[in-house]
Order: structure tokens, then sequence, then C-alpha cells
């Protein structure tokens, strides 16, 4: 947001004390945080009854609720609070499943909408108070603003805590609740009015209309990692607070909106986590028509591969070591690598290549083997992530040296390309380091099968480059050589 | 059912009928329903003891979840005497498990079977969950209580491998297990279960009423089950109670699914048809349209 302030120095500690020298940005770090523990906590049940469009319209409302404050002259939260919570109660009023009624919801959402949109005519200055309802401006919140989130805030993780399993009961499933005499009206309404006041709090740093970012879309994430109710709330509460703290600290050093930020890391999160399970669920990752010897063949080639990929690996990253530690001024972009350590780049580039190469000679011959045993569909889905991961790793590092080469003050997207470069080129070795840690476990799951010692201790000095997979080379020849019928051992159901 | 006698029932142990001790556990005298001001059946008077497996059929609409609905003290009847273990129905019976027809559990739960099963157990109901303590080192709430007692239902239906899959990622038989677990979890004496076979194919219904059928006779839980097609427990059942046309008709299986019963309860004539294997057919009763088994 600084624009001004200084360059970034790639030094954490320095960057984060120069950004919390500011006030506003001290408010804006608070009061994010509470916003984003209670929206997390708030957002788990929002998915789990399934009111992400309730959740919605009230942000909706609460717009007017905003508008109309600005038109009396009292601060916004407390409009936003008052039309929420009004609205939360005739929500609550009108029966248990009306929060989930599509129409109803969606001509309440566009009246309230157009009201707001009437108190702000009658007020004059429209524009930048719009603005910062509809988007969030988190920098703007004061040091009261920040006292009365974190009262607001504590209220309601008190509330929940009390009403924590009969709301998780009633949300799971309404009709036995109902049956076993809980209070459901009461248990609607205060679930619904906890959802007021935690939209009118998080309005502040996201804005009405990117609500769903705090409120449903960490939630929808956690349940796709976890299944147990508390590890859910603690992973949404989590990745909230993440996309927070990140969004603040980015959108401090770069010229666009802090809300932009906190949306694209959710929607990012929530894309790769989204695509982890589609893989999963195809048909691709299951079992193929091949013989199992077709299986260990490929994964004998695929060791090999595997092997050279490592050999070139390491070669290139000796050059490059060579190189920065000859040239420490060097110029850190494409041309000044080009320049300094074009050996390097001459191993790397075809170690990128043979490695990807390798994962996917592994992922075909687990697929084989897969047909005989699902001991191998797992090896399979992490080698699948070890191709995104090198895939990943080549175009981040792209982009990212494309950003830092591209001038900044001619190219304005050159900051965008590193912004995005770093975290991609990041993600790219974590998945990476899964194909890997998918190779050894299918390596060892190869040697339990055949009994065939040498794989295991290939899967154990995968942690080694270059060794493991020399070793996984000799001992997948010897289980062809050895002519085993692959029913050594019978295959686990 | 003839394939039954080619894969055996799992051995029960000898049913020892014990004698109905006190009063029935639903005594129902003169009762009348009406839904939305409408009279759905009236003058019904049965009783089921204690212990009974009971089948409870009908058309669509005739009233069979209102029943349920009213042991349960959610919908009150609108003439007649309706006791419930000798008190009247009310909400929150802790001696009533229940499984609904619908639930709002589908493929996006992402949730632990055994966390539905815990939420159900009776007792503690308010605070926040599992391994709670208000106090740093303090005393726990009586958790262990509740994950044993989510064990042991698990177990008693046959679903003690799926306590820790999601619930959104089992299969429709599966799912109904779960849900019985979650009926069950609280040890209760009446089990009201609203077309748990509905979505079942012919085999995993057996394996449902078998099931079911072993917690009758183990627990001695009086069972109430809605179901459209009688074949699958016709063998396991006590009573029926047949719930059409205005009317409710009660009774063993074979007094009630008798060609004059029937022909009598729906006022045209009904045909009760038996095939080769013993599966029963009704034919006639809802405007004279053929409507298999029941």
């Amino acid at each position: 947001m600084s624009g001004g302030g200084p360059p970034w120095s790639w030094n954490l500690f320095t960057d984060l004390r120069f950004m919390w020298q500011y006030e506003f940005m001290r408010n804006a770090f608070e009061a994010g945080t509470i916003i984003a523990l209670v929206a997390g906590l708030v957002g788990y049940f929002v998915v789990l009854r399934r009111s992400a469009f309730a959740s919605h319209a009230l942000g909706h409302t609460g717009f007017s609720g905003a508008a109309a404050a600005v038109l009396v002259g009292v601060d916004p939260v407390y409009g936003l609070l008052v039309f929420t919570m009004v609205t939360a109660s005739g929500m609550a009023l009108l029966g248990n499943r009306a929060s989930n009624r599509d129409v109803e919801i969606g001509t309440v959402l566009a009246f309230a909408l157009g009201l707001g949109l009437l108190f702000l005519s009658l007020y004059q200055g429209y524009a930048t108070e719009a603005y910062s309802i509809l988007f969030g401006e988190v920098l703007g919140i004061s040091t009261a603003g920040v006292d009365f989130t974190f009262w607001t805030g504590l209220v309601v993780i008190a509330v929940v805590a009390m009403i924590y399993r009969p709301l998780l009961f009633a949300s799971l499933d309404e009709d036995v609740a109902e049956a076993k005499g809980m209070p459901m009206l009461f248990l609607n309404l205060a679930f619904l009015l906890l959802l007021a006041v935690t939209i009118s709090i998080a309005v502040q740093i996201i804005g009405v209309l990117l609500i769903f970012a705090l409120m449903v879309t960490p939630a929808a994430i956690a349940v796709r990692l976890t299944k147990r109710a508390a590890t859910a709330v603690i992973v949404s509460i989590v990745v909230a607070m993440t996309a927070v703290w990140a969004g603040l600290f980015i959108g401090f050093y770069e010229p666009y909106p802090v809300s932009f930020f906190i949306v694209g890391i959710v929607f990012v999160e929530y894309v790769c986590i989204r695509g982890m399970g589609v893989l999963r669920e195809t048909e691709f990752l299951q079992a193929v028509d091949a013989t199992e010897y077709e299986g260990v063949r490929s994964l004998r080639n695929a060791s090999l591969s595997a092997a050279v990929a490592q050999a070139l690996f390491v070669a290139g990253a000796l050059f490059l070591t060579e190189s920065l530690l000859a040239h420490p001024g060097a110029a850190w972009n494409a041309a000044g690598l080009y320049s300094h350590a074009l050996l390097a780049i001459a191993f790397l580039v075809p170690a990128a290549f043979v490695g990807s190469v390798s994962f996917l000679l592994y992922f075909s011959g687990f697929r084989k083997m897969a047909a005989s045993s699902r001991d191998f569909t797992s090896p399979a889905f992490l080698t699948l992530a070890g191709i995104l991961g090198i895939t990943m790793t080549v175009g981040g590092l792209g982009l990212f040296l494309g950003g830092v080469a591209l001038n900044a003050s001619a190219y304005p997207l050159a900051p965008v390309a590193i912004l995005f470069g770093v975290p991609l080129l990041l993600l790219g070795v974590l998945l990476s380091v899964v194909g890997l840690f998918g190779q050894a476990v299918g390596n060892w799951r190869v040697g339990l099968r055949y009994e065939e010692g040498s794989l295991r201790t290939a899967a154990i000095l995968t942690c080694l480059p270059f060794v493991g997979f020399a070793v996984a080379y000799v001992g997948y020849r010897r289980t062809l050589a050895r002519g085993a019928p692959p029913t050594a051992r019978p295959a686990t159901v | 059912m003839a394939e039954s006698s080619a894969e055996p029932l799992v051995s029960h142990p000898p049913v020892v009928s014990t004698p109905p001790s006190g009063p029935p556990a639903i005594h129902a005298d003169r009762l009348e329903v009406r839904y939305r001001n409408k009279v759905v059946w009236r003058n019904a008077s049965f009783d089921v003891q204690r212990g009974e497996f009971v089948a409870v059929i009908g058309p669509n609409g005739a009233g069979k979840t209102t029943l349920f609905r009213m042991l349960l003290g959610l919908h009150w009847p609108s003439a007649g005497v309706l006791r419930v273990f000798d008190g009247a129905p009310r909400r929150g019976n802790p001696r009533i498990g229940y499984v609904p027809q619908r639930h709002t559990i589908d493929r996006d739960t992402h949730l632990e079977c055994d966390k539905l099963v815990r939420l159900a157990y009776p007792g503690r109901q308010w605070g926040p969950g599992q391994r709670f303590r208000p106090i740093p080192w303090g005393p726990r709430f009586n958790l262990r209580q509740e994950a044993d007692a989510a064990e042991q239902a698990l177990e008693d239906v046959g679903a003690s491998d799926l306590a820790s899959k999601s619930l959104g990622a089992l299969s429709g038989g599966e799912l109904q297990r779960v849900f019985l677990a979650e009926a069950l979890v609280g040890n209760p004496d009446m089990l009201l279960l609203d077309e748990p076979l509905s979505n079942l194919d012919i085999r995993r219904s057996r394996e449902l009423v078998e099931v079911i059928h072993r917690l009758v006779q183990t627990r001695g839980v009086t069972t109430l089950l809605v179901a459209h097609d009688i074949n699958p427990m016709i063998k396991c059942l006590d009573k029926v109670i047949y719930i059409a046309n205005g009317k409710v008709a009660t009774g063993r299986p074979s007094e009630v699914l008798t060609s004059a019963s029937l022909t009598a309860l729906y006022g045209v004539r009904v045909e009760v048809l038996r095939d080769s294997r013993n599966n029963i057919v009704i034919v006639g009763g809802e405007d004279d349209r053929g409507e298999e088994g029941a």
C-alpha cells in the first residue's frame, strides 16, 4: 500500500519491523487476526449447515446498514451490526430451513443492495464510502475499532464454545436433534446472530462482496483436509489467519488492494486442495490393464532415469554454488545467471526434463502395479504430484526470474510476476519432494512384495541424491532377472 | 426368501420370549391424527408390546411418519389416547432412538462417523466437545463413557470398521448402519426407523434387517420400522401396522396381510398373492392400481 516505502529487502525480519512501525499496520494486523479467528470458527458451521448463500446475503444487508449509518453519521460497524442482526433474527424466526431457501434469500439480497444504494445516494461522499464497505478497507481501522473488534470477537468465541456441541449436532442431523429435544429455534437464532456479528466485523477487512473468502472458503478447505470436527475448525482458522497475514504483508509492499491478496491466496489454496481431491477420485489413478511384469519393467526404466536426473541435478547444483561463490556480486536474474552460471544451467535444465520423465515413468509403473495390488495407488498419486511439482518449480522460477529481469517502473506487472512466481516455486519444490517420497514408498512396497531387500535399501537411501535410485535400478534388474512370479506375496485387496 | 436357505442367517441365540412385564411399549386407543387440518387416519387402537419387532407399512402419505412424530412428541394427536411406556409422548424422550427418513448428510459431509454417534450420546449436550478440560491438567468431562458407548453402538450394528471413515464416503447400507448406531447410542428401549431400507437393494436390505433383528433379540428393544416392501423382513416380524385409506389395521403378519383384511381396510377388493418364493405381492388397493410388495 505504501508504494513509497523502503524497497522490499528479502529479509523478513527487517521487512516486518519496518511495517509494524506504522500504527495503522499494527491495527490492521490485530483486527485481522481476531477477524480471521472468528470467521474461521463460525465459517466451519456455515459450511456444515450449507448456509453459504445466507452468509453472503447477510453481508449484503449489512451493506445497506453501513450505508444508513454513514448517512446518519455513526460508525458503519454499528449500522452493519443492527441490520445484519435484524435480518438474522428474521431468518431464524421464519423457520429452521429458511436460511437455505435460495429464492427468498436472493430476493432479500437484491433489495438490501438497492436500499444501500439509495442511502449512499442520499449521502454526498458517495464513492469512497461505498468502495470501502463493498471491498473492505483494513488499513483504515482505528485503535478504537480494534478494541471493538476484539471484544465482539471474544463474545462470539465464548458463545460458540458454549453451544459448540449442540450446534454441531443440530447442524449435522437436524431431525434427530429435534427429536432429542434440542432447542432448534434457539440454536438456529444463536447461529445466525453469531454469523451476523462475525460478518459485521469481517466486513471491515474484506468488504461485503468478498465476505465469502473469509467466511466460507477456509472452512471448505478445512473439511477437505480433515474429517475431525475440532481439527477442521483449527485448520479453518489457520487458513483464514495465514491468508489475512500474508495479504496484509504483501499488500503493504505492493500497490494493490489487500482484499485482493486475501481472496487470491484463499482461492489458490482452495483450487489446489480441490484439484488434488479430483485427481484422487479420477479413473486416471485407478488400475490399468497391464501385467505386473510390465509394471516392474517401467519401474526399472524409471529408476534409471531418476538416477540420471539426480546426477545431473547434483552436478548443476555444484556448478551453481561454485559460480555464486566466484561471483558474489553477480546480478540475481536471468541475464546474470546466464552470464556466470551457464554450466549450471546446462545441467539443471536437462535435470528438470529427465526428472519429470522419471516421475512419469514411475507413475505409469505404479499404475500398472496397481492392477494387482491397491498398495500402489497412493505411490502413483504421489508421483503424479511430483510431475506437477517439477512443472510448477520450472514455471515459478521462470516467472520469478522474468519479474526480476523486467523493470518494475516500465512494466507494472513485473512485481505481480514475482508475487506469483515465488509461491509457485515454493509449492513446486514441496510437491517435488512429495513425489520423491512417493517414489521411495513405492520402491519399498515393491521390495516388500517381491522380497527384494535391495529395493527396500534403495527406499531408505532415497534421502541421498543419485545413490538411492542407482540402488533401486539394480534392485529392479534383480527382480526382473529372478523372474519370480508376481504372486510372491498375495495381492492385498 | 428362498435364497435365505442358501445363505443361512446368522445363528441367533434361542429366543426366550419373556412375557411382557408391565404396560405395553405403545398403547393407542381410538387415536385420531390430523395433518394441516386434514384427518390422516382415525379410530386406531393398537398395542405394541415390549421387545416386539413391528413393521409399519402402507402407501405414501398414509401417515406412517406422522405416527413416528407423535411417538416422539413432535406432533400431537387430535383425539384419542397415545401412551409410550405408560407416559405421554414427549420430545427428547431418552428411551426412544430415532432414524429419520431424510438426513442432511450427503457426499459433502466430511466428518467421522464416530463423531455423529458420539454427538447423539445423551447427557452432557452443552459446552465444547471432545477432550475439553476447563482447567489445564484438571479433571476431564466424562468423555470416556461417551466414547465407549459410541464404540459399543457401532459394534452392535457391525460397523466398528466405519468409525473413523468420513460420513460422505459411505455407501447407502453403511450409512444406514451408522444412523442405526446413532439411534442406539443411549441404550434406548424403543427404536423408530423411518424407511431405513428405501435406498438399498434386496441383499443390503436383508443384511440390515438381520442387524436390526439381532438388536431386537439381544437388547430386547421394541422396534418399529417403516417400509414399503415387507418381504425382506417378513420372517422376523412380530406385528404389522398397516396404515391405508385413513384406517389402521394391526396384528400378526399372517393376520393382516390377507386378502380379506386388506380388502376391509381399503374398502375395495385387494388381493394378496404369494409367488413361488413366498414373496408377498399386494394387488389393488390404491385406486385399484397394482402396487407391488405392499
